[in-house]
């Protein structure tokens, strides 16, 4: 059956995606829930919850509250706490439970910023995409309400668009930076929303995941800053062990997957979520790896893939995929 | 930057005597919620410890079914490792699903090809809903009646209504209601009872159990120790339950009522005579004597050898741990150490520990951990442990957290507690 799951794991909602973009930002982050969904971010999809704090709350949502759909309630609660906190704006982050009494977010929007005097964004994710799909929302929107076109560009800076524990399966950016040979800036990965304002002194973008690609593209139109779309943080002896010549299939986010094809790994291409490729397997749920696992020789992919396909008789091999599985590169993560 | 919210125990106790409004720093209705690591197990229960989805795998040979949007599963991922990923299945929900509810034909149909993927049938299956069916109303009893009617299998509803945790049937009292509502009336024998209230059992050298039996109980059932559904099956024939949590409660209610079976409530506590007093009117209510003195005495002789290694010592003590913050730092008084600070959540009958520990105390601050202004707290220097998990949270320094699945309990747990923090100071 569609949408059965009997071997995996639900993948990180989108939710969690735009709580991954909101949490270095210094923006006071409300997940408009009861308390699960805050829970299930914290506690599960960031990461960076343990090491490093943030403002991140549940609205404490009851029942009555979202019968009555008190939205003045959330704005008062919200206001008190930035009064509290002093952050340099305010994120709503949508679950479930407006989505089902249809919360008019432009509304909460506008009264949130009358209240606090602080800028507010409202991002309408439901709880029932991926997180992808609220990273996506998160970036544009913050790109589109806080980038100034004071900034001019400096030379050979770059800013990287994407780059999330869920996408990367790191919890600090340093981890990606060795990669890289001059100034970057990762936006909502090591750094505040002072960047999204300063995007412009960026003299190209690169887009490390397809969650990055709206933004980009809203900066490339409006600003005329190019992007390409790469992602330039994996390890030569990864590569190495792909190049055996062998029928692949490649399961992950669609910019890592472009990324291995264009470093010359053959391998066929499939994601559960967004493609930034035209090729690429768009998988819906499990039965889809299950049909077409045998045609392969060998398959790469976040080793939990695998209860999907215990009679697989290829190679496999593992490329955790904390969006996917919850499980990052380092142990230590 | 603003300082983080805290009342003294002096202030507190005040207030309440007043009859005034408790401050709405204090009351998690009135402001965000800070889901700081401290607050994971409370705040979220899911994600840490017994939340629903966990707690409603307690009958053997059970699997689930989470009908849900992709988010509300998520974190059950961390069940998986600790053995369950065998027993949870998912049916997610889309945006049309969650609005019209359309789901609910899919149900049905789903739980037959999760009996047709297993190489076993279930002795019974949970379908676990959340926020969304709560403000559809959907009628999960119509649901699990059209699911055993395709799958023969016993299906019972468990309620993840977040949104209610504050109402008199909060999802963890009604988790443990479904648990105990497959049980079918059997001739109840005089000499068996249950021990209701975890999910977890308790500590095999706790006292209640050779308690009970000096007054001729042959059989203790807790549901947590039933290897097999037949195990599970026997806790009808309990001649009364014992609750040992107000969580409990309810489906000791439940089971006065459909089975007959009637209920006694003790409380987990930590003061050495409160135990004893709880012992002597369990006897009174079961119509015999129950002597505890031998591990009155004990207990008793284990504090002052206690007092007298470590004179004076001050704690922090939090919420997450297996005992109730207030009444533990009123005892930890009693004995005549300090406690600092306490991070708990004011409410549910603590008020009058709140007072005694004023007297006691008075300076003794108390914070909401739930508070959006624990974000900048910066815990006191002259705290020398800090007890629960919390607590160890904000305090770097020495701490137990004291808060094990298995359960403490009586003196038992007293003894566990002293000899936990005796291990932490050494």
């Amino acid at each position: 059956m569609n949408k059965l799951l009997k071997h995996i794991s639900p993948f990180a909602p989108d939710i969690s995606g735009a709580c991954s973009v909101l949490y270095e930002t210094g923006g006071l982050i409300v997940v408009c829930d009861a308390g699960g969904c805050a829970g299930n971010v914290c506690g599960f999809d960031e990461p960076r919850w343990l090491k490093q704090k943030a403002p991140l709350f549940s609205a404490g949502l009851r029942d009555m509250d979202a019968i009555l759909g008190r939205d003045e309630m959330l704005v008062e609660k919200l206001s008190t706490a930035c009064e509290q906190i002093k952050p340099r704006f305010s994120a709503i982050v949508g679950t479930p439970v407006p989505a089902v009494i249809a919360t008019d977010y432009k509304a909460l929007e506008k009264k949130a910023e009358k209240k606090t005097g602080l800028p507010c964004i409202c991002i309408d994710t439901d709880g029932t995409k991926f997180y992808d799909e609220g990273e996506e929302k998160a970036y544009y929107m913050l790109f589109k309400k806080f980038t100034k076109d004071e900034y001019k560009p400096k030379q050979n800076k770059i800013g990287i668009i994407g780059a999330t524990p869920l996408n990367t399966s790191l919890s600090e950016s340093k981890d990606l930076k060795k990669y890289l040979n001059q100034e970057a800036v990762f936006f909502s990965f090591g750094s505040d929303i002072e960047e999204y304002k300063k995007v412009l002194e960026c003299e190209e973008l690169l887009v490390i995941s397809p969650s990055g690609l709206k933004a980009a593209k809203y900066l490339n139109e409006n600003f005329g800053i190019k992007y390409n779309i790469d992602y330039p943080f994996i390890e030569p002896s990864f590569l190495e062990k792909l190049k055996e010549s062998k029928k692949t299939l490649t399961i992950h986010q669609d910019v890592l997957l472009k990324a291995l094809k264009d470093r010359g790994i053959k391998t066929d291409c499939a994601t559960f979520f967004k493609t930034v490729q035209e090729d690429t397997i768009k998988l819906k749920n499990e039965e889809d790896i299950a049909e077409i696992a045998d045609n392969y020789e060998r398959i790469v992919g976040d080793i939990s893939l695998k209860k999907i396909i215990p009679n697989f008789k290829g190679d496999f091999i593992d490329l955790p995929f904390f969006g996917l599985s919850g499980r990052m590169i380092y142990e230590n993560n | 930057m603003s300082s983080t919210y805290f009342i003294t125990a002096e202030e507190l106790a005040k207030n309440i005597e007043d009859k005034k409004p408790l401050p709405q720093e204090l009351l998690s209705s009135k402001h965000l919620i800070y889901s700081s690591p401290a607050t994971l197990s409370f705040n979220s229960p899911g994600a840490k410890g017994f939340g629903v989805k966990r707690a409603a795998l307690a009958i053997p040979g059970s699997v689930m079914l989470l009908v849900a949007p992709t988010c509300c599963g998520r974190n059950t991922a961390l069940l998986n490792e600790i053995g369950y990923s065998e027993r949870i299945f998912y049916l997610l929900l889309d945006d049309t699903d969650i609005v019209t509810g359309r789901h609910l034909n899919k149900i049905a149909s789903a739980a037959l090809e999760i009996k047709e993927e297993l190489n076993y049938t279930p002795s019974a299956l949970m379908i676990c809903i959340t926020c969304v069916d709560a403000l559809l109303g959907t009628d999960m009893e119509r649901v699990c009646k059209k699911c055993f009617e395709k799958t023969n299998i016993p299906t019972v509803p468990a309620y993840m209504y977040a949104l209610t945790r504050e109402k008199k049937l909060p999802p963890m009292a009604a988790v443990r209601k479904s648990l105990y509502s497959l049980l079918k009336p059997r001739k109840r024998i005089s000499t068996v009872c249950n021990l209701l209230g975890f999910f977890s059992p308790l500590y095999d050298e706790c006292e209640i159990y050779p308690l009970l039996k000096s007054i001729g109980i042959t059989r203790i059932g807790e549901l947590s120790r039933c290897k097999t559904y037949e195990e599970y099956e026997t806790l009808s024939e309990a001649n009364f339950n014992l609750v040992l949590n107000r969580e409990a409660r309810f489906s000791a209610q439940y089971l006065e009522q459909t089975l007959g079976i009637p209920y006694i409530e003790l409380t987990r506590v930590y003061s050495p005579q409160k135990i004893h007093n709880q012992y002597t009117l369990l006897g009174k209510a079961l119509g015999s004597d129950i002597d505890d003195s031998k591990y009155l005495e004990k207990t008793l002789k284990k504090i002052e050898e206690f007092k007298s290694k470590h004179r004076s010592l001050t704690f922090a003590v939090g919420e997450w741990l297996n005992a109730d913050g207030f009444e533990l730092s009123l005892t930890l008084l009693e004995m005549g150490f300090k406690v600092s600070e306490i991070y708990a959540t004011v409410g549910d009958g603590n008020e009058k520990l709140i007072s005694h520990i004023a007297k006691i105390s008075p300076k003794t601050r108390i914070y909401s951990n739930l508070s959006p202004t624990m974000l900048m707290y910066e815990p006191s220097k002259e705290t020398d442990i800090a007890l629960g998990a919390d607590a160890a949270y904000y305090h770097k320094g020495k701490s137990l957290e004291f808060n094990s699945e298995t359960q403490p309990f009586g003196y038992q747990g007293l003894n566990m507690l002293l000899d936990g923090i005796d291990e932490v100071l050494k």
